[in-house]
């Protein structure tokens, strides 16, 4: 047997391009692109816990969850997670990766590893930690507020609505800052040292140098830090879960949490649905503004 | 300019210095009160233990934390694998072939990148259970290879627009079928993208939460993340248990990051690229 194939120009594709190509293809589709749709057809149902019944809703459930105050706690929640974990998360971030890119002689990358180190931890175990660090009894948080003459909140540092969700944006910020930091990092060294010298030698230092040169440098990364931790506020599940699971009273509840409990605690899986059609939109939307952005540079 | 230099370089120290103890005390703190007995813990939640011995370990360990470790092992090592192999295929076909067919693959991959799980928990746990594959360990490591691969195929196909066609062309011209090339000459040479992939899906599926805890709810099949959650009620006021529990569950992938931070900093570093 001669083997011509390779005179003939590769017009499309052949049977080795599928045999590599299925697996991928096969588990993507099988596992995100089916349940994806499944999950927009299954928010005009009504679906029972059984969830062999369904019954056609029409839009019943998207009206159910626009006349649902929780629905609308839970995407406020969402909004302050993500402006909060932008302002936090990407700020601090920002003036670490400063730091520790032109600012430190010795030492940058010890810093980096212990900053960075929390954001390999489950977040699980981290939710953990932090509950027994304000636990009223035995915890460390309290002894050290009332060694500085302060008093802990009465109804504990989760039980208090008015500031439960703001305890989980510190965790959050705990563990997640040393992430923004190092994707900080790289766009900062790619900019040109050049630049910043000749900046100096015209007299530009310092705050100038930072703004004229290092903010337009890292714009893109910037960005797409943003994007990032927008979408990461929409997603919050696991942190939430392990420690109020969207208590007290809802204070702390958001649109992952409310799905949870509406399909697996109360069973209604087609109001789940819609819902989680609401985050599919809004994650998908983010996402591909990241690509757009990433691409772009 | 001298010393206000110097002022400046202690208030930068300073501040990276005081974050870095923020991150370090609790993680410290969670592996002293391993150590601490109860009655430490309630005098003094901020003491240190009288003596250093691995008694709460062996607590955690007895109520399964062993074998929630090896259930983790075995599905992130299994998981990864697949992702690495079968996502290492499809971003070579993809970037070696420029028809309207790869760029509908392509697109429909980057589409699954944007696709939180959480928001199609409900139809994938109707599925996997309908499908009979609650409580198996082999079962899980597919909806973890699907969730992996979109990232890791975009990883990949900006390492393999890169690659030298010479070597493959090479391989072709000597009657090498292009699946054979792709394992015995594209394959080999992918080591530093593979290392920064591996490593970036091992922590996140070493870390998973959501999948597990519908998928795996036998204890004999929990993964550490579901089987930690569990220890906080079995140990209600077992600190000390817990916090054992908490650090072999935390120690480990710690290590592996600390060892090969260099790949991990890397694959993070390509999101933002």
């Amino acid at each position: 047997m001669s083997d011509t194939s390779l005179a003939k120009p590769v017009t499309g594709p052949d049977a080795s391009t599928w045999i590599l190509l299925t697996p991928a293809l096969g588990l993507v589709i099988l596992f995100i692109v089916i349940p994806a749709l499944l999950a927009i057809a299954g928010s005009f149902f009504t679906i029972g816990i059984g969830s062999t019944n369904w019954q056609f809703a029409g839009l019943a459930n998207y009206t159910r969850a626009l006349n649902d105050p929780i629905f609308w706690l839970a995407l406020r929640n969402n909004l302050i997670m993500v402006v909060g974990s932008i302002v936090l998360q990407v700020g601090f971030g920002t003036v670490l990766a400063a730091i520790l890119d032109r600012g430190l002689p010795r030492g940058s990358t010890l810093f980096r590893t212990i900053i960075f180190a929390p954001m390999v931890m489950s977040t699980i175990a981290v939710a953990l930690i932090w509950l027994v660090i304000m636990d009223p009894n035995v915890g460390a948080l309290n002894t050290l507020v009332k060694a500085l003459g302060m008093q802990p909140p009465t109804q504990g540092w989760l039980g208090d609505p008015d500031i439960a969700l703001w305890v989980i944006l510190v965790i959050a910020m705990w563990q997640y800052t040393g992430f923004m930091m190092v994707l900080i990092l790289a766009g900062l060294q790619g900019i040109p040292r050049e630049l910043y010298e000749a900046a100096a030698l015209d007299g530009a230092r310092g705050l100038k140098a930072f703004r004229h040169i290092t903010l337009p440098g890292i714009r893109n990364v910037l960005i797409v830090a943003v994007l990032i931790t927008t979408i990461g506020g929409f997603k919050v599940f696991d942190l939430i879960f392990a420690t109020t699971r969207g208590g007290p009273a809802n204070a702390t509840q958001v649109l992952g949490t409310y799905i949870y409990q509406q399909a697996f605690n109360l069973g209604n899986m087609g109001y789940a649905n819609a819902i989680s059609v609401v985050l599919l939109l809004i994650a998908v939307l983010l996402g591909w503004l990241q690509l757009q952005v990433s691409r772009r540079s | 300019m001298g010393s206000r230099f110097r002022w400046v370089q202690v208030l930068l120290y300073g501040f990276v210095s005081l974050w870095s103890l923020f991150v370090l005390l609790p993680t410290a703190w969670m592996v002293i009160g391993a150590f601490k007995t109860k009655r430490e813990f309630f005098l003094d939640p901020l003491g240190m233990p009288a003596s250093f011995d691995f008694d709460a370990f062996e607590r955690a360990w007895g109520t399964g934390v062993g074998g929630f470790l090896l259930n983790s092992m075995f599905v992130t090592a299994l998981s990864v694998l697949v992702i690495v192999v079968v996502s290492a295929m499809a971003a070579y076909v993809l970037a070696r072939t420029d028809n309207r067919w790869m760029r509908l693959v392509y697109l429909v991959i980057v589409a699954g990148f944007a696709v939180p799980v959480q928001a199609v928990i409900i139809p994938l746990f109707q599925m996997v259970s309908g499908a009979g594959m609650l409580n198996s360990l082999f079962a899980i490591v597919l909806p973890y290879a699907a969730y992996g691969i979109p990232f890791t195929i975009i990883l990949f196909y900006a390492f393999f627009l890169d690659f030298p066609r010479e070597l493959e062309e090479a391989a072709l011209l000597d009657g090498c079928r292009p699946v054979k090339t792709f394992f015995h000459i594209v394959l080999p040479l992918m080591g530093p993208a593979v290392a920064s992939a591996a490593i970036f899906q091992a922590v996140f599926i070493w870390n998973e939460f959501l999948l597990a805890l519908l998928m795996l709810t036998k204890p004999a099949v929990k993964t550490l993340t579901v089987g930690i959650l569990q220890l906080g009620g079995e140990f209600t006021s077992d600190w000390a248990a817990i916090m054992a529990g908490l650090s072999i569950a935390v120690l480990p992938i710690l290590t592996v990051f600390i060892l090969a931070q260099k790949y991990f900093v890397r694959s993070l570093a390509g999101l933002g690229k």
